[in-house]
């Protein structure tokens, strides 16, 4: 099992045009709902608010994780975005975002593998050097090529 | 120092692991042993066991949500939020040496179920889940054709041969075939993900498969069980070997499945199937040394073992014994096995349909599933939930089945054709109808009762601890 079973490259943008948190998941959101991934973006975008209103997703080092689960989504997706000026995003160290993982998950996925793929993603990216290289990447391709070391 | 650590955060796919990853690399850095159990949405992982807590120093709970502080008594805990972790993990690591003693509550531990513990049933679940389908769709279109187009012979149960109905029971048939392998290979799943699927299945046809190993029968849902957990631990402890990076990529697709499918063949080829076949062979030389003893004993010892592995050698040895008697014109042996034959299922059927809060949505579909088979003679439906709770479902089953069939031996039900349930009444292949029936009734209304009663003592006693670790 590997993440990029749950992205294609639709789902990867490389230079988000968004000034705030709200402006990055209308975007995202957006894209998500454009590719079928959703069946009520209104209900996702109010469960992605409804986490960062628990406590911020953006977890320090310019990474943010914007995450819900919920039926709105149809199936266990991933969108990512590069904000090379970062986006304000209330996180832990204070530092803007400037990676960005959106996570949808249904309320009740078949089995736990998505689970545990997300589990993988969220250690890697404690990992200085994996974020170093998805910040350098600059085409869809490279950040798929480090995506693709997302495994298990 | 030695430290432990949970990490937990409220959706449980993100924080719960990273903060997980931090405090263990936070911990390499500085020179400390840490490890952390994720309490995430895949459930909790990693889990601490009591030897690791006994030598910790101290204790780090970063957690969003309600954590049990009970296992830690008497140790240094610090409890954040599970940013924290994130955020400043050096920082924790030092708050560990000064942090408050857990005080230690009244209960002992012994409630406690280990990791381990889950992992089983976690890994049982699985692999009834998946086998479900199998076995009802199986199991119904083999009943469908069996009540249609069979026809009571002396060889059992026989359809036409070219009728429709052969064919859908072919179809019925190859469904059935996959039920053990499927059942192996996804309780290897869960135990050690997807590398381990293939040798589970694999495992699995050869556990159910007695030709691999000389065996006259197969070793039923029991050896497709042991097969699972056998492949999915060796797969688990391969995947903890160290290989240099160049071999990494084909590890999960080439060499674990060859080493691991290796492996788990041999067990059941040079192991297991010497004794199956052993065991069968004193099985039957005791049933057939039995001729003459006391009828309610036979009857007794026949239940028990038709209901035991529902398919498995044990059940294949009385099931032959009473069609050899047919032949001999001792036809009440084959009475009895016909009765003991539906109770399972049957029991199964009517615990679902009476209780339905003590079984998962699935199971409540394969209850259904199960009335039906039973009703034809296909002792197999029950196998989902003797899988899933083998402990509790596999004594009713055959207590149920033991009472039946000591009944309808004694006052005399028969039976001419090598099949079991309602069916071969209907058919007018038994002698004593009325008395086959009240068997069957009694026999399976044990079971039902039997199920229930164990499954909501199992629950109560969750209960209970739970209420009491609130408390605490």
């Amino acid at each position: 099992m590997k993440l990029m079973d749950y992205m294609d490259e639709a789902l990867i943008e490389l230079d988000l045009a968004a000034t705030s948190r709200e402006e990055a998941f209308e975007i995202l959101t957006k894209k998500l709902d454009d590719a079928g991934y959703l069946n009520d973006r209104a209900a996702f975008v109010t469960a992605l608010e409804a986490r960062e209103a628990l406590s911020s997703t953006g977890i320090g080092f310019e990474v943010a994780i914007p995450h819900g689960k919920t039926d709105a989504v149809n199936r266990p997706v991933i969108a990512f975005a590069k904000a090379p000026k970062g986006i304000e995003w209330d996180s832990l160290d204070g530092e803007p975002a400037k990676l960005i993982f959106m996570i949808g998950v249904p309320e009740a996925a078949e089995g736990d593998e998505h689970l545990r793929i997300l589990a993988l993603l969220s250690r890697r990216l404690i990992d200085d050097e994996f974020r170093n290289r998805l910040k350098e990447a600059t085409t869809v391709e490279q950040v798929v090529m480090q995506l693709e070391t997302v495994y298990a | 120092m030695k430290i432990v650590a949970i990490t937990a955060c409220p959706v449980g796919i993100a924080h719960t692991y990273m903060a997980a990853e931090k405090l263990s690399k936070t911990g390499i850095e500085l020179g400390h042993d840490v490890k952390v159990e994720t309490h995430g949405s895949i459930g909790i992982e990693n889990g601490l066991t009591e030897q690791e807590i006994k030598e910790a120093d101290g204790v780090i709970i970063a957690a969003d949500k309600t954590v049990d502080l009970e296992r830690f008594a008497g140790k240094r805990v610090v409890v954040v939020p599970v940013a924290d972790a994130i955020k400043q993990p050096a920082e924790l690591i030092e708050r560990v040496k000064t942090a408050p003693i857990q005080k230690a509550t009244t209960r002992t531990q012994d409630a406690k179920k280990g990791k381990d513990g889950n992992i089983v049933y976690r890994a049982l679940m699985n692999g009834v889940s998946h086998m479900i389908p199998f076995v009802v769709v199986g199991g119904l279109l083999i009943a469908l054709a069996l009540a249609i187009g069979g026809e009571p012979t002396a060889n059992g149960l026989a359809i036409p041969e070219g009728s429709i109905w052969q064919k859908v029971l072919d179809v019925g048939a190859a469904s059935f075939m996959f039920m053990v392998p499927i059942l192996a290979g996804y309780i290897a799943y869960a135990i050690a993900d997807r590398p381990a699927l293939a040798p589970g299945i694999v495992g699995g046809y050869i556990a159910a498969n007695g030709s691999f190993y000389g065996s006259e029968a197969g070793a039923g849902f029991l050896g497709g069980i042991l097969a699972g957990f056998a492949a999915g631990y060796l797969v688990r402890w391969i995947k903890t070997w160290k290989v240099p990076q160049m071999i990494q990529p084909i590890m999960p697709i080439l060499v674990i499945p060859i080493v691991s499918m290796t492996a788990i063949a041999a067990l059941f080829i040079f192991v297991v199937g010497a004794p199956i076949a052993g065991l069968m062979e004193g099985l039957t030389t005791m049933l057939q040394g039995m001729e003459g003893s006391s009828k309610i004993v036979l009857g007794l010892l026949l239940g028990a073992m038709i209901a035991f592995d529902m398919g498995g050698p044990v059940n294949k040895v009385a099931f032959l014994f009473g069609a050899s008697m047919i032949a001999e014109g001792q036809t009440g042996i084959m009475g009895a096995i016909a009765v003991a034959i539906c109770i399972p299922p049957l029991g199964m059927g009517i615990a679902t349909f009476i209780r339905k809060k003590l079984f998962v949505k699935e199971e409540q579909e394969a209850g259904k599933a199960a009335f039906m088979m039973g009703l034809v003679g296909i002792t197999e439906g029950a196998i989902p939930f003797a899988a899933g709770d083998p402990l509790r479902v596999i004594p009713a089953n055959m207590i149920g089945a033991m009472v039946g069939a000591a009944i309808a031996i004694t006052v005399g039900v028969t039976n001419n054709v090598p099949h079991g349930g309602p069916v071969v009444a209907v058919l007018g292949a038994v002698d004593n109808v009325i008395m086959f029936f009240i068997s069957v009734i009694i026999g399976s209304l044990i079971t039902a009762f039997m199920t229930i009663f164990l499954k909501e003592r199992a629950q109560n006693k969750v209960k209970q601890s739970e209420s009491l670790k609130q408390v605490g």
